[in-house]
């Protein structure tokens, strides 16, 4: 089965049975407001996506050229053109890509391997999602833990040397950061793999399906596979992860700042509940809902972040492909990495405000 | 104080402190906010150096910049306070020689050197431009020399000591390794006269032999240009745009936020590279694709403000005692959309200097001819184990300035932000 | 009061209850202070005050003269920048200020309760009313079952006047009358001895408040409360009060029982406030205002606080604060018409 199918199936059956609960559970409005939300998001892809056609439509440097050489005959030249349909009106064109984009069909890759872009994609998308989970899940942790912390000790040591380090953390270009990780722990200390997924000689043993090198592993039960995807993988996931979690550790302190001068806060002190079940119960609870809408947006961040760290560590992933692509001026390839990028936003902006609108029982729909 | 204090004093009777705040000078009240603000106040005011400081080094990089960034100053790869490894002469303490050109004339002066090393060479060299100096200068008579080959640069030296030589040539830093060994010698300086001056480097060079400070210095003026270009111009295009779409509304309102909201939530730098890579590496490309970035972050918040001034109680009393829409949105919402916006601007200018950091890292960004800290930092990659310093200085420097804007963007909000103050 | 003897550990078991009229809490020259950018301004300033039990005690007095902040202070709700810096706060035979966080918090809710001005914001948007609820009960009483808890705290909405099934809403889904009544019910909760209400009936409009009011009424005299209502509506406190305590910058003014206070209130701050509300048998004449404006509590007028705005001011006002003291039956007040000094009469040197 297509890898890139596999990955939609992961991700896509869980969050569909989660909609579909939420939708028969929930009330009409409800309802009304998912429908209305998905609507909202196809028109953001839409614009996304036909940007970059005609954008990459307009750009200087001639596919046919680069692939050619500029020597090429007219001939030649002819024939690549229809093959392309770059022959075709430019409106044309466009509800082409459209129809391919719809049924995935993405092209082929035109310079280098000339694989099929979907193969490609198949290959890298999952390599990218492998990359910003464990980052994520660094990130919005600490930050939660770190920024609480930081607000109930406001204005003491802890708390001017947590914002200190959060924005010294976001300071950093994270490829400095993740070189120098890479200085200190690969070459130096020699701790961790400098490069890669999986070391060369385990991934032969490997039976992959989704792509996903921890959910492969598991799978086939080839826990050294397993150990040396992980250990690959701790580096660059901690490298995106720290420079987010700066992002996190701020948002979350100024949100349980504000939410702990809230009078509800003040009228459950005066009945005597213990300021821990007040920071966490009626503080950190409230302020969390701002703070998880915004890591919908921060996805964004996080892509781009793997874009550099994929560059870094020689990480397999879109990112990188995307580099890769640009400098080949392999156009198919860019359109259809870039757009790819594009449903994935939509998709994690849809799934954030959804789920938003189910933890705070204030939203009216 | 308790909540419930809404004392709405006389209007001939301000309070007294109030007053007397209002008498004092921005310096002082600058001063005095120190008391209250602490640490915050700490955090802008240092941030607030930082930043002038970057903008002087920006400004006038010719000034503080030794070398030229572009020119090829020293070899390759010399760590930091490093010397350039030389050729140079050893001589005994206290003795009349101190140079090539200290050697009588028509005599075979014993010079001793290791074998197998370019010492002799050098010496040689040196010999020969003494001596065509000396016959420029109308003089005459040539220095001659008899190189007295040794095994290993200690028996050169030693040879010294024992008189057998008059000087030896040997390299600066086998000199360095065994110096201790020979007390009564003395290192007289490089054997060729060119090499004389040659100094070490703050910073050390990088792989082409540019020296790494220059290039940091001028890297600044490319950063700051860069990030200050971007964000001005987002600023220019996104406020009115906001300010625009808050008060009037409407379609326009939508179909604008749709597409901001779009170029929002896509990943910044993705949307970068793709427009540099659309419109090739240049300055101004770069500064259109960061500018176009940060354009609904503008939008956004002055759009926010605007709509909920717009609909304060104050602008709906205005608005029933007759003020025109101008009027309103100059003296009402603007003043409040201000203080947000700067604290965005400094931000902004930070996250400017970091993608752009970024996009040169790629490949993706400025034409190679111009010093610029992402670029050090992409071609110092491959040199990470053996010259640490190629990505270590452009590295600190792209963090230090980022920092200041962000502290000072931090800064001021927890002051300008009142929810945040103590009750 | 066994059950509260458990997790108290002040009170011993078996102390026999206050009887009505006997001091539940009683202030003893409470000052509080609050640091500010242009120095500490005192929000309230020697206040002495007993509480009977099983009264409501009306505590009025315009904007900032300090009567919500007392009402937080009885409770140690005090943050920075405020601290109560001098008196004594002496319930149930100790004196608050002398118990650690921990032991204050066992009181609040328990012993001591109070309801907030505004019941928009009081309450958590995201916990049910029942959560409320059981979660103060069970703070304090840490073996009763959730079920129990919850079935109490049903009855206890019951009680005052909430549909029992409600229980499971969110705040936001009640009116602001309704939402107060929750306040109540958490107050009520743990039986508590004393509530502090701060402008309970600010938020609410006429007949609301009218309903709000009657209830209170009916609860004091069911649940054994006493209470201190906090507000600048005489009109709401000539109704439900029995004794009155008046509150200007900071310090006390006047304290009396209801009718004493408004048949022959004795303090001229007193006399021109009842004077300034307005009256139905007024017809065509000015309303009467009072002289000058509220005191500035960073520079608090020496001697009285009123002099400035006093009808009868005496030189002797300026140059020495009048002592708050009975000058009948029960009735309170700090004045120089009423207090005699060696120096009144004289005037002042020049």
């Amino acid at each position: 089965m297509h890898p890139l199918l596999i990955v939609f199936l992961i991700f896509g059956i869980p969050a569909g049975v989660a909609l579909g609960w939420v939708f028969l559970r929930g009330s009409e409005s409800l309802r009304r407001y998912i429908l209305t939300r998905i609507a909202l998001t196809l028109p953001m892809v839409l614009i996304l996506i036909s940007v970059v056609f005609f954008v990459l439509r307009v750009m200087p440097g001639d596919v046919v050229s680069s692939t050619l050489g500029p020597k090429a005959s007219e001939a030649a030249r002819q024939n690549i053109m229809e093959a392309l349909g770059l022959d075709d009106p430019l409106i044309v064109q466009y509800f082409r890509f459209l129809g391919d984009v719809v049924t995935f069909d993405l092209g082929d890759s035109f310079i280098g391997a000339r694989r099929p872009i979907v193969d490609e994609l198949g290959e890298r998308l999952p390599a990218t999602l492998e990359l910003i989970t464990p980052a994520a899940i660094l990130a919005l942790g600490s930050g939660l833990l770190f920024g609480t912390y930081a607000a109930i000790r406001r204005k003491k040591p802890a708390d001017y040397s947590l914002r200190l380090y959060s924005v010294i953390i976001y300071s950093m270009p994270i490829f400095w950061l993740g070189l120098l990780l890479r200085l200190v722990f690969s070459v130096w200390l020699d701790w961790t793999p400098i490069a890669g997924r999986i070391d060369v000689v385990t991934n032969t043993t490997l039976v992959r399906t989704t792509n996903l090198l921890v959910v492969d592993s598991i799978l086939t039960g080839n826990w050294a596979a397993l150990r040396s995807v992980l250990h690959h993988m701790i580096l660059p996931a901690m490298t995106l992860g720290l420079v987010l979690s700066g992002v996190f550790i701020r948002l979350t302190r100024i949100n349980v700042i504000e939410t702990l001068q809230e009078d509800y806060v003040v009228a459950a002190r005066a009945r005597g509940i213990r300021e821990r079940v007040v920071t966490y119960s009626y503080a950190l609870k409230n302020a969390m809902i701002p703070v998880v809408t915004v890591m919908g947006l921060q996805v964004a961040i996080l892509l781009a972040g793997a874009v550099l760290t994929e560059t870094v560590f020689n990480w397999p992933g879109m990112g990188r492909y995307l580099i890769e692509r640009i400098s080949s001026r392999d156009f198919q390839a860019v359109q259809s990495t870039v757009a790819v990028f594009a449903l994935f936003v939509a998709i994690i902006s849809l799934a954030v405000d959804v789920i938003y609108s189910i933890l705070d029982p204030r939203v009216k729909y | 104080m308790a909540q419930d204090i809404e004392s709405t004093p006389d209007p001939g009777q301000v309070a007294d402190w109030e007053l007397e705040l209002q008498k004092v000078g921005f310096a002082r009240r600058i001063l005095m906010a120190r008391k209250w603000y602490r640490t915050d106040w700490w955090f802008v005011a240092i941030s607030t150096v930082m930043v002038v400081g970057f903008l002087i080094v920006a400004a006038v990089p010719q000034w503080l910049a030794a070398h030229d960034p572009l020119e090829q100053v020293g070899p390759r790869l010399l760590a930091p306070r490093e010397l350039p490894e030389q050729e140079i002469l050893v001589v005994p303490i206290g003795g009349t020689i101190a140079s090539i050109a200290d050697f009588e004339p028509d005599v075979r002066t014993p010079v001793a050197v290791a074998i197998d090393t370019p010492s002799s060479e050098a010496a040689r060299d040196e010999a020969e431009r003494v001596t065509d100096e000396i016959a420029a200068s109308g003089g005459e008579g040539r220095i001659r020399l008899q190189i007295e080959r040794r095994e290993t640069a200690e028996e050169a030296l030693a040879a010294v000591e024992t008189g057998e030589a008059v000087a030896a040539v040997i390299s600066s830093k086998t000199y360095e390794a065994i110096a201790a060994e020979f007390p009564t010698l003395k290192d007289s300086g490089a054997v060729s006269s060119a090499e004389q001056d040659a100094t070490s480097f703050p910073l050390g060079t990088n792989q082409v032999g540019q020296d790494v400070l220059s290039r940091l210095i001028w890297g600044a003026r490319i950063a700051i240009i860069i990030g200050f270009s971007a964000s001005i111009a987002s600023f220019v295009i996104g406020v009115p745009l906001g300010l625009l779409a808050g008060f009037v509304g409407g379609k326009i309102d939508r179909v604008m936020t749709l597409i901001m909201d779009s170029i929002y939530a896509f990943p910044g730098l993705i949307l970068a590279i793709a427009i540099t890579a659309v419109l090739g590496p240049s300055i101004f490309n770069i500064i259109v694709a960061i500018a176009v970035l940060y354009i609904p972050t503008y939008y956004r918040i002055v759009r926010g403000q605007t709509l909920q001034a717009r609909q304060a109680l104050y602008v709906e009393a205005a608005r029933s005692l007759g003020a025109k829409s101008k009027v309103i949105l100059t003296r009402y919402i603007f003043p409040n959309v201000i203080p947000s916006v700067a604290v965005i601007f400094s931000v902004n200018v930070a996250d400017a200097i970091l993608t752009g950091a970024g996009l040169s890292f790629l490949g993706l960004g400025l034409p190679l001819s111009i010093p610029d800290w992402g670029i050090d930092l992409a071609r110092g990659q491959e040199f990470i184990r053996s010259a640490w310093w190629l990505i270590t200085f452009p590295g600190l420097a792209v963090m230090s300035v980022v920092l200041a804007f962000t502290m000072m963007g931090e800064g001021l909000v927890e002051i300008f932000n009142p929810k945040l103050r103590e009750r | 009061m066994t059950e509260r003897a458990s997790t108290d550990q002040r009170v011993t078991v078996g102390e026999p209850p206050l009887k009505a009229g006997e001091v539940l809490y009683s202030l003893r020259d409470v000052s509080v202070e609050y640091g500010t950018r242009a120095g500490p301004v005192a929000a309230v300033d020697g206040v002495s005050l007993d509480i009977r039990k099983g009264e409501i005690l009306g505590l009025v007095g315009e904007s900032g003269c300090g009567k919500s902040t007392l009402g937080k202070a009885m409770l140690r709700m005090i943050t920075s920048p405020g601290n109560i810096s001098s008196g004594e706060l002496w319930f149930d035979g100790v004196d608050l200020l002398t118990l650690t966080e921990k032991q204050m918090r066992e009181l609040r809710g328990a012993r001591l309760g109070m309801v907030f001005q505004d019941p928009m914001t009081s309450l958590n948007p995201l916990s049910k009313i029942v959560d409320h609820l059981t979660e103060t009960i069970m703070t304090h009483e840490p073996r009763v079952s959730e079920a129990a808890a919850r079935d109490r705290s049903a009855q206890l909405i019951g009680r005052l006047g909430l549909r029992e099934e409600r229980i499971d809403d969110y705040p936001h889904q009640f009116s602001g009358g309704m939402r107060q009544r929750i306040m109540i019910a958490l107050a009520l909760a743990l039986r508590a001895d004393l509530v502090i209400a701060d402008e309970p009936t600010t938020a609410l409009d006429v007949i609301v408040e009218a309903q709000f009011l009657d209830l209170l009424r009916e609860l004091r005299d069911e649940f054994d409360l006493t209470i201190v209502l906090i507000t600048h509506n005489i009109g709401v406190v000539a109704e439900v009060a029995d004794r009155v305590a008046v509150m200007y910058a900071g310090r006390m003014a006047e304290l009396a029982p209801v009718n004493d206070l408004f048949l022959a209130t004795k303090h001229p701050y007193g006399q021109g406030l009842l004077r300034a509300v307005p009256n139905i048998e007024l017809d065509g004449t000015e309303l009467y205002q009072m002289e000058g404006a509220p005191p500035n509590l960073l520079h608090t007028p020496s001697g009285c606080a009123f002099h400035p705005r006093c009808p009868s001011v005496m030189p002797i006002c300026s140059a020495h604060q009048p002592s708050f003291q009975p000058v009948e039956w029960d009735h309170y007040t700090a004045c120089w018409l009423y207090e005699s000094h060696p120096d009144k009469g004289k005037a002042p040197d020049a």
